[in-house]
C-alpha cells in the first residue's frame, strides 16, 4: 500500500498569541495534523517575505502566517504592518504563477487554541487535496 | 563533398548533433536580440552574419553558475561528494569570429599557474563553428585589438555567408574536420572589418604611465557598477565561490563575478581599496589592457563591443579607450615616445 | 511643440548659466559629443547599427543615444543634447557618493523620472531644496516609443525649479494599449509560472537591473548580504527567483515606473511586468501612485485599520 502524501506546513508565529494559541491546544489535548513545523518570531511584522519563500524553496508544501487581531498586537502596530505587507505580497506572488492557495494567514490569539486546530486541520488537508508543491522543489532541484 | 552547405542542410547537421545526444549551442533569436543558448531543437538556431548575440560563448566553457562538490554535516564530520562531471561533447555554431578569438586568450589564464580543470575539461570537448561577419556596427572594434571579421583565432571551423541561403565552410583544426571533413571553400573577397578606432599598444603606454590621472573621474562616472559588461564579455572570467546550504550540508558553487561590483574588494575589515566606481573601472581597462598583455603577451579583450552595446549607461571601453587613445596621442604630440 | 534642437539650445544655455553663476557645481545631463569621443578621429559611418541598451528599438543607422554626462565647466555645457533617445533616468546618480562628491547639483529630467525625485525625497535621501532640477517637456522616448511613454500623464514635469520646452500643446499621449501585463494576467497561474521561469533562465545575476534603478540606494543590498546570505547570489533558478521576488517587493510601493529595469536588463527579461503588477495594486488596494504627490504618504511605514483583509481568516 502506498504511503499516503503527507504534506509539509510550515508556520511562522507571532509569540504572543499565535504561538500560545498552538500551545493552548496542546495543553486542552486538541488533535491537530502533526505535519505543521512552527516558527516562532516575536511579531507577525517582523515576518519578512522572504521567509515565506525560503519555507517553499525548502520543501514546505503550504505556509501559514499568523499573529495577534488587528488592535492586539504586542507591539501595537506590527499586525498592521504586516497585513499592508500580505495584501502586496500576494499580488507578486500571483503574478510569478506562485500558487496562492498554498499561502495562508490567520489571526490566532492566545486564548484560540481550537481556532489553532481547525486553521491547521484545514491547511493540511487542503494541501494533502493539492500535493506536493512540485514546481517550487523542482527549482530546487534544478539548483543543486 | 562540398564546401557549400545550404541552410536546411546546416539546420539537419545541427538536428544531427542533437539527436546523437551532444550539446549544441547557436544563437537564439528572444524578443528583438540573439542570445547565445542551448538549443532544444535545430530550428532555433539563427544564422545571421550580420548580427550579433548580446551574450558571449565562456559560458559553455566557463558557466555562470557551477556546483564544484557536495557536503552533509553529520555530527562534527563532514562528508563530500563529487559532482558528475558533464561529459557530453558540446558543439557552438554561430559563433562570431570575436566570440571565438576569446578561448585562446582565457586558456592562457586558466593553464597558468593552476590548471582550472573545470574549464580545461569543458574546453577539450567543445568545438567551435564560428559564422564570419557581414557587418559591423560602431560598437565592434576587433581590429583594434589585433582581430578581424574572418579571424580564425579560436575556431575549430568557420562559416561564410554567401548571401543566397548558403555558406563556404572552411574547417581549421583537426576537431573541425572531424565535424566537416576535409571542406576548404575558398573564403569570399576578405571583409576589411571596421575601421581601427584606437591604438591598443599606445592606450596600455599611457594607461601604464597614468594610473592616477583626473581623466578616470571625468570619464567613468556615469557607471552604474553593474556587472552586464563582465557577464557579455566574451574574456571576463573573475568569479566567485560560494558555499550554498544550511546546518545539514549543501553545495559548494563557482559563479562570476564583477569587478565593477561596489563589494568586489571589500575585505573582511571593512576597508574596501576600489571603494569608488572610477577606481573599478580604471582597474578594469587596467587588467585588459596592462596587467594582461604583461603577463599573458595578449590583450584581455576581443573587441565585440558587447559591453558598449549591453551598458545602460552607454558606457562600455571603447568610449573609455577612444578618449584615452586621444590624450595619449596628444601626450605622444608633446612627448615622443623614444624608440 | 518646441523643436528638440532649440530645447537642447535651450539646456546648454541653462547648464551654462547655472555653473557660471555658481548656482550649481555639476549639472547632469544627456550628452555624447566632446571628449568621450577621441578628438582627433572622425566618426566612422557605420553601414548597420545593432539595438544597444541606450536605445533598445534603434533603428538601423545613427550615432549612439545620448549618455550620462557630468558637467563642471560652463564651455564643457556643448556636450548636452536633448532629444528622443534620452531614456536614462539621471535621479539614479543622487544618491552615489562619488556624484555626492561634485558638490551641488542640477539634474536632467523628464516627468517620468522626476517622479523618483519625489520618492527620494520622502525617503530622506536628497534634500530637495538643494538640488536643481530641470524639467523637459517630452513627447516620449524610443523609437518606436517605449511602451511606458503610451498613455504619459507626466509630459511635462511638474515640480522642476525650471521647465524646458512648450507646456501647452503637449497633450496626453494616447490612451495606454492593452499592456503586457494584461495579456500575462490573462493566463492561468501554472502558464505564469512557465513563463518566469523561462525568463528567468537568462538571468545572470548582472543586477543591471538594480544599479539602474533610482530607488535601489542601499549602501549594501540584502542581497550582497553573506553573514548569513540572505538572497542566494547563484543565478541558478532557484536563486534567479529568490532575488527578483526580492527586488520587485522592495520596490513595492516605491516604485516610480520609469522601466528602466528592463531596458538595463542584458536578457532582454521584461523585470518592469512585476513592478507594474504591484503598482497596479498599490492603486487598487491604497489609491497611491509614488511619486505623483509630495503630500501622500508612502503605503509602508503607514496602515489603516480599513486595510482590506477579506484573505485572513
Amino acid at each position: 500500500m502506498t504511503a499516503q502524501f503527507e504534506p509539509k506546513i510550515v508556520a511562522y508565529v507571532c509569540n504572543w498569541c499565535t504561538y500560545l494559541g498552538a500551545d493552548l491546544a496542546g495543553t486542552n489535548r486538541l488533535e491537530y495534523p502533526p505535519n505543521v513545523r512552527i516558527l516562532r518570531l516575536p511579531c507577525t511584522g517582523r515576518i519578512d517575505f522572504n521567509l515565506i519563500v525560503k519555507a517553499f524553496e525548502m520543501g514546505a508544501d503550504a505556509v501559514l502566517v499568523s499573529g495577534c487581531h488587528p488592535g492586539d498586537c504586542h507591539y501595537t502596530a506590527g499586525n498592521y504592518h504586516a497585513r499592508r505587507r500580505w495584501m502586496l505580497f500576494r499580488r507578486l506572488l500571483d503574478t510569478l504563477g506562485i500558487e496562492t492557495e498554498r499561502v495562508h494567514f490567520a489571526w490566532i490569539s492566545a486564548a484560540e487554541g481550537k481556532k489553532w486546530q481547525q486553521v491547521i486541520g484545514e491547511i493540511t488537508e487542503k494541501t494533502r487535496q493539492m500535493g506536493p508543491y512540485a514546481a517550487y522543489q523542482e527549482l530546487s532541484e534544478a539548483a543543486k | 563533398m562540398s564546401a557549400i552547405i545550404p541552410v536546411a542542410e546546416l539546420g539537419e547537421l545541427v538536428a544531427g548533433w542533437i539527436g546523437a545526444g551532444k550539446l549544441v549551442a547557436a544563437p537564439v533569436a528572444v524578443g528583438d536580440r540573439l542570445l547565445y543558448q542551448q538549443l532544444a531543437s535545430a530550428d532555433q538556431a539563427v544564422f545571421d552574419a550580420r548580427r550579433r548575440p548580446a551574450n558571449s560563448i565562456k559560458e559553455f566553457l566557463f558557466p555562470r553558475h557551477e556546483p564544484l562538490f557536495r557536503y552533509r554535516i553529520e555530527g562534527r564530520g563532514i562528508e563530500l561528494s563529487e559532482v558528475a562531471p558533464e561529459e557530453r561533447e558540446q558543439i557552438v555554431i554561430g559563433a562570431k569570429p570575436c566570440d571565438a578569438a576569446a578561448l585562446p586568450i582565457l586558456d592562457l589564464v586558466f593553464n597558468w599557474d593552476f590548471e582550472d580543470g573545470f574549464y580545461t575539461a569543458r574546453r577539450a570537448r567543445t568545438t567551435v563553428i564560428s559564422l564570419a561577419c557581414a557587418a559591423e556596427d560602431e560598437a565592434c572594434f576587433c581590429t583594434s585589438v589585433g582581430l578581424g571579421p574572418e579571424d580564425e583565432a579560436g575556431s575549430d571551423a568557420m562559416l561564410f555567408d554567401l548571401g543566397d541561403g548558403r555558406f563556404a565552410v572552411r574547417a581549421v583544426t583537426e576537431k573541425g574536420k572531424a565535424l566537416f571533413g576535409e571542406r576548404q571553400a575558398e573564403p569570399p573577397a576578405p571583409r576589411p572589418g571596421p575601421e581601427p578606432k584606437f591604438d591598443a599598444a599606445r592606450v596600455g603606454r599611457y594607461l601604464a604611465s597614468h594610473f592616477e590621472s583626473p581623466l578616470w573621474k571625468e570619464l567613468t562616472l556615469a557607471c552604474l557598477g553593474c556587472g552586464a559588461c563582465a557577464y557579455t564579455c566574451p574574456t571576463c572570467h573573475c568569479f566567485d565561490m560560494v558555499d550554498e546550504g544550511n546546518a545539514a550540508g549543501g553545495v559548494r558553487v563557482k559563479n562570476w563575478d564583477s569587478c565593477q561590483f561596489p563589494l568586489f574588494t571589500l575585505h573582511a575589515s571593512g576597508h574596501n581599496p576600489r571603494s569608488v566606481q572610477p577606481q573599478r573601472q580604471r582597474q578594469r581597462l587596467f587588467h585588459k589592457f596592462v596587467t594582461y598583455p604583461q603577463k599573458f603577451n595578449a590583450v584581455l579583450c576581443t573587441g565585440c563591443g558587447n559591453c558598449e552595446r549591453n551598458c545602460p549607461a552607454g558606457l562600455g571601453v571603447l568610449a573609455v579607450l577612444k578618449a584615452i587613445d586621444g590624450e595619449a596621442m596628444n601626450q605622444d604630440a608633446k612627448e615622443p615616445v623614444q624608440a | 511643440m518646441t523643436e528638440p534642437g532649440a530645447m537642447t539650445q535651450r539646456l546648454r544655455e541653462t547648464c551654462r548659466r547655472l555653473l557660471e553663476e555658481g548656482k550649481v557645481q555639476v549639472v547632469i545631463g544627456w550628452g555624447g559629443a566632446g571628449r568621450l569621443a577621441s578628438p582627433t578621429q572622425a566618426e566612422s559611418p557605420a553601414p548597420l547599427s545593432f539595438p544597444t541598451q541606450a536605445e533598445p528599438h534603434a533603428p538601423l543607422s545613427g550615432t549612439p543615444a545620448p549618455r550620462p554626462v557630468f558637467i563642471t565647466r560652463a564651455e564643457d555645457a556643448e556636450k548636452l543634447e536633448w532629444n528622443d533617445r534620452c531614456f536614462a533616468n539621471l535621479t539614479v546618480y543622487l544618491t552615489r557618493k562619488e556624484v555626492k562628491a561634485l558638490g551641488k547639483a542640477a539634474v536632467v529630467v523628464k516627468g517620468c523620472d522626476e517622479r523618483s525625485l519625489v520618492v527620494l525625497e520622502k525617503e530622506s535621501q536628497i534634500e530637495r531644496g538643494s538640488l536643481h532640477a530641470i524639467g523637459m517637456v517630452c513627447e516620449g522616448v524610443g523609437t518606436p516609443r517605449e511602451a511606458k511613454c503610451a498613455g504619459c500623464e507626466v509630459r511635462v514635469p511638474r515640480f522642476a525649479d525650471e521647465t524646458i520646452g512648450e507646456a501647452e500643446g503637449a497633450a496626453a499621449s494616447a490612451t495606454a494599449v492593452a499592456s503586457r501585463l494584461d495579456g500575462l494576467m490573462a493566463k492561468s497561474p501554472a502558464e505564469r509560472w512557465a513563463f518566469w521561469t523561462a525568463e528567468f533562465a537568462r538571468c545572470v545575476k548582472c543586477y543591471a537591473c538594480r544599479q539602474v534603478c533610482p530607488l535601489c540606494y542601499c549602501e549594501r543590498c540584502i542581497a550582497d548580504k553573506n553573514r548569513p546570505v540572505a538572497i542566494e547570489t547563484s543565478a541558478s533558478a532557484r536563486g534567479n527567483f529568490a532575488w527578483h521576488i526580492t527586488r520587485a517587493f522592495h520596490l513595492a510601493a516605491r516604485c516610480i515606473g520609469c522601466g528602466e529595469c528592463s531596458r538595463a536588463c542584458p536578457a532582454g527579461i521584461p523585470l518592469g511586468l512585476l513592478n507594474q503588477s504591484l503598482a497596479q495594486a498599490t492603486e487598487e488596494d491604497f489609491g497611491y501612485r509614488p511619486g505623483m504627490d509630495p503630500k501622500a504618504e508612502p503605503v509602508f511605514g503607514n496602515w489603516s485599520p480599513a486595510d482590506k483583509e477579506d484573505f485572513i481568516r
